[in-house]
């Protein structure tokens, strides 16, 4: 199992977009993606989770990933929260 | 059985009609029971329901990408897409056809209430808006389970509407502007709440603050509610409604013999002529306010382009709002305020202002924000200038305090013509740069603004405000928020001179601008342009015509000498006898 706190910098934490993002970069592997924030554990594959997890600016949350290419999933979800989403800065 | 509620009247009026009752879901759904046997045909029924909205979403999709829509509606469609298809909004509901043995409609809306529960406790005030989003899917997949995919709710043609709800956001309210009810209801709100203020613009009564009107009103029960008065009756006995249709018909000869002044000039007894000017918020308002009579538009507020999504309006979308507007307008003069966004204003989609400021009001927002931030700043100017070559647009700055602020502002506007020259874009050089008179340091050192700016508007909500200490939607305080405060008559006075003697035009563009009851005050004042809601310009017209503003002068000189608050009341009485 892969496990990485990221912190959201982008300028409204995740919005709808943002989720939208997440879940579809989930979505392309085969292993599970869990994020965790604020005491609450969701799965990165569901839209609506994700958008409930309610994780504003500023948040750091836990990534977990566990699975047969759970190396790829984590660096592909890092590499989105902290290339901001691809939002214009 | 008739009751009465009562709540703030924050639009005045008498309306009767039929409450349609608005809930999270905007459809009612009835539930009937199923049988064991039936269970794998509700699903299915579900299913295929949920297949064709997914269908739909990827229509337009596919629609839009080959046509000109702006990049963020189809970010928009690709989130109700990813929410339609989480399991989250498909399996709990078929367990619950199947456990609980009901219809599929029914199955889908507790799912949803659970759901809209969850957001409700978000405490991020954006996140939690996402909720519509998820009410905006499960309502299109209900319309396909009961028949009517795409068709909005039917009003009855015949009686006139009146909306209750819990609660309006910014969002609904725009929507809602288009489906002429009769009135508004809300167990929330207040003076300055949103159903407040587009209840005051499309002229409807309104009562917010009804704590529970929403619970205890039925659907389609008769109602009248009385602006003025506060009081919404529900079910009124006969008696009751007769009486109400005869004040409802005085009130609309009175509708009518204003009418007839649209377009009567605006001329005190003394021949003093006086501009009245309309406010807006929408390019759609320019109709009320040509019906109203209004010599142009002295305040576009341009917020609304932030209404309602993710990301920043682009220049081209800002363009064409601004287009319409001022060419709407035929060559009557069109101020367009640049973004007054944070503190009380709604922001969603705006980014970096969601951090909650220590203090919103004093803090970043309207041109310290446009400042702060030059580069969405200069793309609305951009915007700006390109529609100055379709009409008599002018730029109004919000907020200022000081001199620098007004130099860099004006040097971004240098920029921005400078860019579209390059650009061979067509603007009008000599667009007019205004700013907003809100903050007592304005006031107080306005001979550093004569001199910079082509003309000059009060903002009297936020100069009140601001003089008082007191933010006039926390109910606790907003008994102390007067415009009759001896020091808010001394600052206003003193612009109006100050710019008179300058000769640089002066306006006044908050609510005490559309007050019948203080005309004659800003008028004696020497003030010859208000700008006001588009409802209330042939009062104020009515108003102007039957004053004469040598006769108020004398008197609002002795306003202005007086610290005593009963004085002053007298005086104001005396004023408009």
């Amino acid at each position: 199992m892969q496990v990485r706190q990221v912190e959201l910098t982008n300028r409204l934490g995740l919005h709808a977009r943002a989720c939208a993002k997440i879940v579809r970069v989930a979505s392309r592997f085969r292993c599970s993606v869990s994020l965790i924030w604020n005491g609450k554990r969701v799965s990165a594959r569901s839209m609506v989770a994700v958008m409930l997890l309610a994780a504003g600016v500023g948040a750091t949350i836990r990534v977990e990933t566990q699975g047969p290419d759970e190396v790829e999933a984590m660096t592909a979800m890092v590499q989105l929260i902290s290339d901001q989403f691809g939002e214009q800065s | 059985m008739s009751f009465v509620l009562h709540g703030i009247g924050v639009s005045g009026g008498i309306a009767i009609g039929r409450a349609q009752l608005i809930s999270h879901a905007t459809i009612e759904v009835a539930h009937y029971s199923i049988t064991p046997s039936q269970v794998p045909a509700e699903v299915e029924r579900l299913t295929q329901a949920m297949q064709a909205v997914q269908k739909e979403l990827e229509n337009l999709h596919g629609a839009m990408t080959a046509g000109d829509a702006p990049a963020e509606f189809g970010a928009f469609l690709d989130v109700h897409w990813m929410i339609l298809t989480d399991p989250t909004l498909h399996e709990t509901p078929k367990r619950t056809i199947a456990e609980q043995l009901c219809n599929a409609e029914w199955a889908l809306t507790q799912q949803l209430g659970v759901l809209v529960e969850q957001f409700d406790s978000i405490e991020d005030p954006y996140l939690r808006e996402r909720r519509a989003d998820v009410v905006q899917v499960v309502e299109r997949v209900l319309k396909v389970l009961l028949g009517r995919p795409g068709v909005v709710r039917p009003a009855a043609a015949e009686e006139e509407t009146i909306l209750v709800a819990h609660d309006l956001s910014p969002a609904d309210v725009i929507q809602f502007k288009n489906h002429h009810f009769a009135a508004f209801l809300t167990d929330l709100g207040g003076v300055t709440s949103h159903t407040a203020i587009v209840a005051r613009s499309l002229n409807v009564p309104a009562v917010v603050a009804t704590h529970n009107a929403r619970a205890l009103i039925r659907e389609n029960e008769l109602l009248i509610v009385d602006g003025g008065r506060n009081v919404v009756i529900v079910n009124p006995d006969r008696s009751v409604l007769a009486e109400y249709r005869l004040k409802q018909d005085e009130l609309e000869l009175e509708r009518q013999k204003l009418r007839r002044l649209r377009t009567t000039p605006a001329t005190t007894i003394d021949g003093c002529h006086v501009e009245l000017m309309a406010n807006i918020e929408l390019p759609e308002d320019l109709e009320q306010a040509r019906e109203n009579g209004a010599a142009g538009v002295g305040l576009f507020r341009t917020e609304f382009l932030f209404l309602n999504r993710d990301g920043l309006p682009s220049e081209d979308e800002q363009f064409e709002a601004y287009r319409t507007v001022a060419s709407g307008m035929k060559g009557h003069p069109v101020t367009i305020r640049t973004f007054d966004l944070g503190a009380d204003k709604h922001k969603e989609g705006l980014a970096g202002l969601t951090r909650v400021a220590p203090n919103p009001a004093l803090g970043l927002r309207a041109v310290r924000f446009c400042l702060a931030e030059p580069r969405l700043f200069l793309t609305q100017l951009r915007a700006i200038l390109r529609a100055s070559h379709y009409g008599a647009v002018k730029i109004l700055l919000p907020m200022l305090s000081s001199v620098s602020e007004i130099e860099q502002a004006l040097a971004l506007i240098a920029q921005a013509k400078e860019s579209l020259r390059e650009q061979r874009v067509k603007f009008n050089p000599g667009v007019e740069v205004g700013g907003m008179i809100e903050i007592p340091a304005a006031v107080l050192s306005m001979g550093a603004f004569t001199p910079r700016l082509d003309f000059l508007s009060i903002g009297t909500n936020d100069l009140i405000q601001y003089t008082l200490a007191v933010d006039r939607a926390d109910d606790a305080v907003s008994q102390l928020y007067d415009a009759l405060h001896p020091a808010v008559i001394k600052l206003i006075a003193l612009a109006i001179t100050t710019a008179n003697r300058a000769e640089v035009p002066i306006a006044v563009c908050g609510e005490m601008a559309g007050e019948a009851r203080l005309t004659r005050l800003l008028l004696g004042m020497g003030l010859t342009n208000f700008s006001m809601h588009p409802a209330h310009l042939l009062t104020v017209k009515q108003r102007v015509i039957a004053s004469d503003s040598s006769l108020a002068k004398p008197i609002v000189q002795r306003m202005r000498r007086t610290d005593e608050p009963a004085r002053l009341i007298a005086l104001l009485e005396k004023l408009n006898a």
